[in-house]
């Protein structure tokens, strides 16, 4: 179709207005009576979803002709954060009520708290769902350092004395490491022939005319600064805080949307620089910061931890698996990294969601390890343990498939010594994991706890999360050697 | 760009290192980036470049007044120390933006003075960050990162994008406005803002 003058296909159009619905529905939950705001919020976040699902699902139909230009890029990897994003801020939008009515302070007056929360949530989200589709490193930081001013206000609003010291570590870390990855950006632009906006989009950093070295040392403040935000060790200190002391709601948005999704533009960096930098030295980057994300991660799954920062460490953990899985850039590992992505989205939400009946029916687990929930609530345990045990990657996990497929990817890219690494990791993280599942779920209870609030919810949610899990792992294995696996490989060339 | 301007940066932004009093820090962050503006404006041409100027004189002015507000709101009855002495702090500010120099090599910007003056900045803003206790000042700390990369998006040859850098402000207001609310918080809950106080979450 045709507007103005200027060509506006069906994608661009979808994606526009994928990012004005949320940001259209933040105004309206800003001047509507404050009754009216769990309704508006509802109302907005199905379509919204539709919208992302549908996007993502044209992308993927033809995943070898994705959309490039200067600001606007829908390719398969792009395809996959948007619907999961869109997938787990609705589901994040739906349990919300069950986290409001059973919390009572905030960083807002009483009066306005319900509107501010969903306002918040829902600029977040629609800065969120446009991540994916930035089509340059410039945009795509611009979106990145914006999710950081709507997350942490979300990280602290409890207002209490431990989610301030979270919101404002969050606040102060990514804000810092982002100004490095900005310091990096500058380099590229000064090396980039043509200027402007256009000189950022993914496709011109690949002309980077400045030399190896300077380009190298570019990619390095790239993604030492990205870092940050995404999580990865050693600049993780904020992550485990962060997601600990955020609403559930929240937690579960930044673990399963906020992470892959900044991971996503780091994955681009190193597609996009490759040819200037070196396709191997770009990957071992990605795979060393993988590997030390995960023998960091690693010993805290063997501690005895507080429900949420158990799946903190978790998602660690995960970060570092799929940065090791891009690191390797085989099918095999990218149609894991694929698989990884949506499989962790799922469970490390579910498990997100789970705390809010579970600090209802117990207000010490949430800052305190649990133990036997499934003897005191039983529909409850069984929630936690379908998260828990998804995320360990118990088969038929499709995270487990992903690890194998990660792995196998990994001796195939010719890699064998990180391959095996990473395999030792693994093991060494599920058997931690395996044995918090077991204390969590069947250990000895020390009472009866009290009632868990929004657990029907929640219970509604594992059943759909279940058939949504076995569902990847039906389709992990016809992964390999499609179409979507090659449109990963190619990136946004 | 000369390089006794660079230096005068370098220097406003060491003092913010150093300095003990809230509101002279303020003042020489918000200094350092009408330096900055004016700078943008000696070098504008084009009617993009003015845009460009002129966002980073709204940045200027709104960062100072959101800062100099809190300073009065949450009066603090003794500044808060930190654990590090000046002088240190000072040393370790100026042997971070050697190392930093030492390891980046050059950036490709106009002028090599600019290019140690933003490596500096950066530097300095890290230091800051990480030396000082006082919330007020890691955010300055972040804002010098910030006024360093204007100076670069300045120098940079072809000139930087003039959305990437309205965005850019945009984001720093936003980020120093959502800081303004934690640290009114902390002040609120624990009578400084004292990030000191923040250390109870642990493994």
């Amino acid at each position: 179709m045709q507007r103005c003058g200027c060509f506006v296909t069906s994608r661009e159009l979808l994606a526009v207005c994928l990012v004005g619905l949320p940001l259209a529905t933040t105004v309206l939950l800003l001047v509507v009576p404050r009754r009216f705001a769990w309704a508006i919020a509802l109302g907005a976040a199905g379509p919204t979803s539709a919208l992302a699902v549908t996007l993502g699902a044209l992308v993927l139909r033809r995943p070898g002709a994705p959309s490039v230009g200067d600001w606007f890029v829908a390719d398969a990897a792009g395809a996959l954060l948007v619907v999961v994003v869109g997938v787990v801020g609705l589901a994040s939008v739906l349990v919300s009520p069950s986290y409001l009515v059973s919390s009572y302070s905030s960083l807002v007056a009483p009066e306005r708290r319900d509107k501010t929360y969903y306002a918040t949530l829902y600029i977040f989200w629609a800065v969120l769902l446009a991540v994916p589709l930035a089509g340059n490193l410039g945009l795509a930081w611009l979106l990145v350092e914006a999710t950081t001013a709507a997350s942490a206000l979300l990280v602290g609003f409890s207002g209490g004395s431990r989610a301030l010291e979270a919101g404002w570590k969050y606040l102060i870390l990514t804000s810092l490491g982002l100004g490095v990855a900005l310091l990096g950006i500058v380099v590229l632009a000064a090396g980039v022939p043509g200027g402007g906006i256009g000189a950022l989009s993914w496709r011109a950093l690949g002309s980077y005319a400045s030399g190896h070295d300077r380009a190298l040392v570019a990619y390095l403040l790239v993604l030492a600064g990205l870092a940050a935000k995404i999580g990865w060790a050693p600049v993780h200190n904020w992550l485990p805080d962060a997601h600990s002391e955020a609403p559930p709601p929240v937690s579960a948005m930044l673990s399963a949307a906020l992470l892959p999704a900044v991971l996503l533009v780091a994955w681009r960096s190193e597609h996009s620089l490759a040819p200037v930098v070196g396709a191997h030295t770009a990957e071992t980057v990605l795979v060393s910061f993988g590997l030390v994300s995960l023998a960091v991660a690693v010993p805290f799954l063997w501690r005895s931890l507080p429900w949420k920062r158990l799946l903190a460490y978790s998602s660690l953990e995960h970060m570092g698996v799929i940065a090791i899985g891009i690191g390797f850039a085989t099918p095999l590992a990218l149609a894991g990294v694929g698989v990884h992505i949506a499989a962790h989205a799922v469970a490390k939400a579910l498990g997100f969601y789970a705390a809010t009946p579970l600090i209802g029916h117990d207000e010490r687990a949430s800052h305190e390890p649990v133990a036997g929930i499934a003897r005191t609530r039983p529909a409850l345990g069984a929630t936690m343990g379908v998260s828990l045990g998804a995320l360990a990657g118990l088969p038929p996990s499709p995270l487990f498939v992903s690890e194998v497929l990660i792995i196998a990817g990994g001796f195939q890219a010719g890699r064998p010594w990180a391959a095996a690494a990473t395999a030792l990791l693994l093991a060494l993280g599920f058997l931690g994991l395996m044995h918090a599942l077991l204390e969590t779920t069947t250990g000895d209870a020390p009472s009866r706890g009290r009632r868990a609030p929004g657990l029907r919810g929640v219970v509604v949610l594992a059943g759909v999360s279940v058939a949504v899990l076995l569902a990847l792992t039906a389709a992990a294995a016809m992964l390999p050697g499609s179409d979507i696996v090659d449109a990963l490989l190619r990136g946004t060339s | 760009m000369s390089g006794t301007l660079a230096w005068a940066l370098v220097a406003l932004g060491l003092a913010v290192v150093v300095i003990r009093r809230r509101s002279l820090a303020v003042a020489l962050v918000t200094a350092q980036a009408l330096v900055l503006v004016g700078y943008a404006l000696y070098q504008a041409s084009t009617s993009q470049d003015f845009v460009a100027a002129g966002a980073l004189c709204i940045r200027a002015l709104v960062l100072a007044t959101v800062f100099l507000l809190l300073v009065s709101r949450t009066r603090e009855t003794r500044p808060v120390r930190a654990r590090i002495a000046p002088l240190t702090r000072g040393g370790i500010a100026i042997a971070s933006a050697l190392v930093l120099t030492w390891l980046v090599p050059a950036i490709g910007l106009t002028s090599r003075d600019a290019e140690r003056a933003v490596l500096a900045l950066v530097a300095f803003g890290c230091t800051a960050v990480a030396t000082r206790r006082a919330t007020l000042f890691q955010v300055l700390g972040i804002v010098l990162v910030e006024n360093g990369l204007a100076l670069a998006a300045l120098e940079l040859p072809g000139g930087a994008s003039l959305t990437v850098e309205l965005g850019v402000a945009l984001d720093l207001m936003l980020i120093a406005v959502v800081a303004s609310v934690f640290h009114e918080r902390i002040f609120a809950e624990f009578g400084a803002g004292d990030s000191a106080a923040l250390r109870v979450l642990r493994d």
